[in-house]
């Protein structure tokens, strides 16, 4: 009996371990660069590893397909590389010959890619589906263009100065027509001045003709 | 009665009889000393003060006008193509040479002219030969011909520069497209720079005959630099003359500036040394001296009437003869200096890229052959690509075309002027820098500037003239601009790049050789070299050199002619003009007729 169950067990891992293999139409391939990611604070790959990973999926499928309880032993892994890659299978909890296809696998792996993500400290890029597109962040959309904002400023800006240069070339023009009728009567008035007081206030005093020699000296 | 209206020393005479009569004598001398301590003027004239001409404040405003007109764009993205193109350290002896030749010797006979004659390009050629007046007329129509399509380069550099405050540079990453899986096609095939270039900067259509619509964005900053421009230029010389402190003086802060950073990037000193390791053998090939001379010609922008009508603002007695030799050496520095900036970058581009092509192929031979990943890094890539070779032919075979082709010289090898490398591959280089938004909003402002710098003296050249023959009216200025504006919008178009590259290419350059050998040949022969040497005596005290009179008469006018042929000959022997055309499916350039 045990015999049977035993050569039953075998069989059946046999099977299983033939389904999972590169380029299987049921499963993806990963690609993990955790040196690349981490750098020196990377952490060894190993079969604990492996276990979080496998029940990391086995927690995505139950978020995606609700009611079915995924297991760890419904994720079959197989062909392990020094890269850190392999591929993987899907089995229904429900029945450990029938394979979950691909759309749906694609779709859980989507919709908890983050979770997954963050399990292993990597991204998007770095936890690798090969050929599954991660979804990408769109930028964020401002309501107003920053650069219309700062064009904003600047026309107002060179705006305000040809308004102000206008205006006051008009002014200067208008101050001149009024101002030259009495330009013509200071003139007279500073020439009176000059010849009158004889020393302005601001300027050089010249020494050698300075008022102190009224009285000549004895 | 003379008045004197005081400076800086306040003049005491004993005897105001005898202060009259020594004022009567004294302002018959115009002493180039006085402009700057006291400044004459006759109460009764003050009525022609108004048709008086406007000066420069001082000498120096004037050379800080030349130095901005001279030193342009064309100093910052023609002259490091040449370099390296005829061969790095090389080419600075053909370069100096044409600048002694021809340069020096034509921009101070122009300045001559200016200083001379008082008067705009128009004015001044009629009254050195009533038949010639025609050659001031043709520098007037290419200087407009200038300014419809050089302000639109002041318009891409004010977008790039609005767009440079956000967080993110958007010509550093792609923009995703609808799907959300990857970016749009478009900029993955090209790249994230030159996307936001052809794309979303102009929206360029695939030929020139499809004419879309105006680019709004582009018009709003169209609209700003001719409004800016019309700033600095709505009171003559009293406006230019501040400006120009700024515009002069600030690009050099910048790439000083950009010459630290660029010299602390990491490769940069690839480029520095690949473009100043001389390749003499480019000194044989004439195209050299021919590209030589054309350079030094249009950089220092001889012809368009701006020197005439700069250096007409002068006092009389100004000594332009050292202003000259200053201006031009002072241009020619600019261009080396800003070439050294240009390759430093260049090098840091190329190492960059080289990089990143030695990391994708690292990480493809990883994947394929399911290395561990510390097994390959950067050093031992192309050992390994041997070693796998050998082991693994088949497989390899598969991803052979991707690698092996990353080659440093390569990088450097690739060579980019005009607004390509202007905006292109320098803001690509800038989105590599840490803090990038402070390196790109310096860089365009250093650009816009030395654009309104060349801007300004081609419309100084346009309104003085015109204002020669009317009376200044404020409303001179604003009409040209206006003019300009409307005219200019075409640019703004979805084809606008391929009318700018025709204006650019064709509009000017032979015009302008044609303009100056006339100038040249009418200034030795028709005026007279003697009447011209005894003009700038009167000016300066002192006859020009022996060296300076053998330019005018007979090598000058031989180099141009020389210059000229050889465009004529090279504009038959081209064959129909073509024009390259952003292909948006290809993602690349395609030949147009």
């Amino acid at each position: 009996m045990l015999d049977k169950i035993l050569f039953l067990l075998c069989l059946a891992s046999a099977l299983a371990d033939e389904r999972c293999m590169p380029d299987t139409p049921h499963g993806f391939q990963v690609r993990l660069s955790i040196k690349t990611a981490l750098g020196d604070e990377a952490y060894v790959w190993n079969e604990n590893e492996m276990f979080l990973f496998r029940a990391s999926l086995a927690f995505a499928m139950r978020n995606h397909m609700n009611g079915q309880q995924f297991e760890v032993s419904n994720i079959i892994v197989c062909n392990e590389t020094m890269r850190v890659s392999f591929w993987f299978i899907v089995t229904s909890p429900l029945d450990t010959s029938q394979l979950i296809d691909q759309e749906n696998v694609e779709a859980a792996i989507r919709q908890s890619r983050n979770r997954i993500n963050s399990a292993f400290l990597l991204t998007d890029k770095t936890l690798e589906f090969v050929d599954i597109l991660p979804t990408l962040a769109t930028l964020y959309t401002h309501p107003t263009p920053p650069w219309l904002i700062v064009f904003g400023v600047v026309m107002g800006a060179v705006g305000a100065g040809i308004i102000i240069m206008l205006v006051s070339s008009v002014v200067q023009k208008k101050r001149k027509t009024n101002g030259k009728p009495q330009d013509k009567d200071d003139d007279e008035e500073t020439r009176v001045k000059t010849v009158e007081n004889g020393d302005a206030h601001d300027g050089v005093h010249n020494m050698s003709f300075s008022e102190d020699e009224r009285f000549t000296k004895m | 009665m003379l008045e004197y209206v005081h400076k800086r020393h306040h003049c005491k005479l004993l005897n105001p009889c005898l202060n009259a009569e020594l004022q009567k004598w004294v302002g018959k001398y115009n002493y180039p000393h006085t402009t700057r301590g006291i400044t004459w003027r006759r109460s009764q004239d003050a009525d022609m003060e108004k048709d008086a001409r406007p000066n420069w404040d001082s000498p120096m405003q004037f050379v800080l006008a030349c130095v901005s007109y001279a030193v342009g764009l064309g100093n910052v993205w023609r002259f490091p193509y040449l370099c390296q193109m005829h061969g790095g350290g090389g080419f600075l002896i053909p370069y100096f040479i044409m600048l002694l030749v021809e340069g020096v010797p034509l921009f101070y006979m122009e300045l001559a002219i200016g200083q001379k004659m008082r008067l705009g390009s128009i004015g001044a050629w009629t009254a050195i030969s009533p038949y010639l007046g025609g050659v001031g007329l043709a520098s007037v129509v290419t200087s407009l011909y200038l300014c419809l399509y050089y302000n639109i380069i002041n318009a891409w550099s004010f977008w790039y520069l609005f767009h440079s405050f956000q967080s993110v540079l958007p010509w550093a990453v792609c923009p995703i497209n609808a799907n959300r899986t990857a970016p749009i096609e478009e900029c993955e095939r090209a790249s994230p720079t030159q996307y936001f270039f052809y794309r979303e900067t102009l929206n360029i259509s695939s030929t020139i005959e499809e004419n879309g619509g105006i680019h709004t964005g582009q018009a709003l900053c169209f609209l700003l630099t001719w409004v800016i421009t019309y700033l600095c230029v709505v009171r003559g010389v009293q406006s230019t003359g501040k400006v120009v402190y700024f515009t002069a003086t600030f690009p050099y802060v910048v790439l000083f500036i950009y010459l630290i950073r660029g010299f602390t990037l990491h490769g940069a000193v690839n480029g520095v040394k690949y473009m100043f390791t001389p390749k003499m053998d480019q000194l044989a090939n004439p195209t050299t001296w021919i590209n030589a001379a054309t350079q030094i010609f249009f950089s220092l922008g001889l012809g368009f009437g701006s020197l005439i009508a700069f250096s007409s603002y002068n006092q009389y007695n100004n000594n332009f003869e050292r202003q000259a030799i200053t201006v031009s050496l002072i241009n020619s520095g600019t261009s080396i200096f800003a070439s050294i900036v240009t390759f430093a970058i260049y090098g840091f581009k190329a190492t960059i890229n080289y990089e990143n092509c030695l990391e994708r192929t690292r990480i493809l031979l990883l994947n394929t052959f399911n290395l561990a990943e510390d097994t390959i890094n950067m050093d031992n890539v192309f050992e390994w690509i041997e070693k796998l070779n050998a082991t693994y032919p088949e497989q390899f075979n598969e991803i052979a075309n991707d690698t092996g082709n990353c080659d440093l010289e390569k990088e450097l090898a690739t060579a980019v002027e005009g607004p390509g490398l202007a905006f292109i591959v320098y803001s690509e280089a800038i989105t590599n820098m840490p803090l990038s938004q402070l390196w790109s909003v310096l860089y365009f402002i250093m650009l816009l500037l030395l654009g309104v710098g060349s801007m300004l003296g081609n419309i100084t050249a346009i309104i003085t003239p015109l204002q020669d023959f009317k009376a200044a009216s404020l409303f001179l200025a604003g009409l040209v601009c206006l003019f300009c504006l409307l005219l200019g919008l075409g640019f703004t178009t979805t084809s606008g790049n391929y009318w700018f590259t025709i204006f650019n290419d064709y509009g000017a350059t032979f015009s302008l050789l044609f303009i100056v050998l006339i100038e040249v040949i009418t200034v030795s022969y028709i005026y007279g070299i003697k009447r011209f040497e005894k003009d700038i005596e009167d000016m300066l005290g002192h006859r020009p050199n022996w060296y300076w009179k053998i330019m005018w008469v007979a090598i000058s006018p031989l180099l141009l002619i020389v210059l000229f042929v050889f465009y004529i000959v090279n504009y038959i022997m081209g064959g129909t003009p073509t024009y390259q055309a952003w292909d948006k499916e290809e993602v690349s350039f395609s030949f147009f007729f």
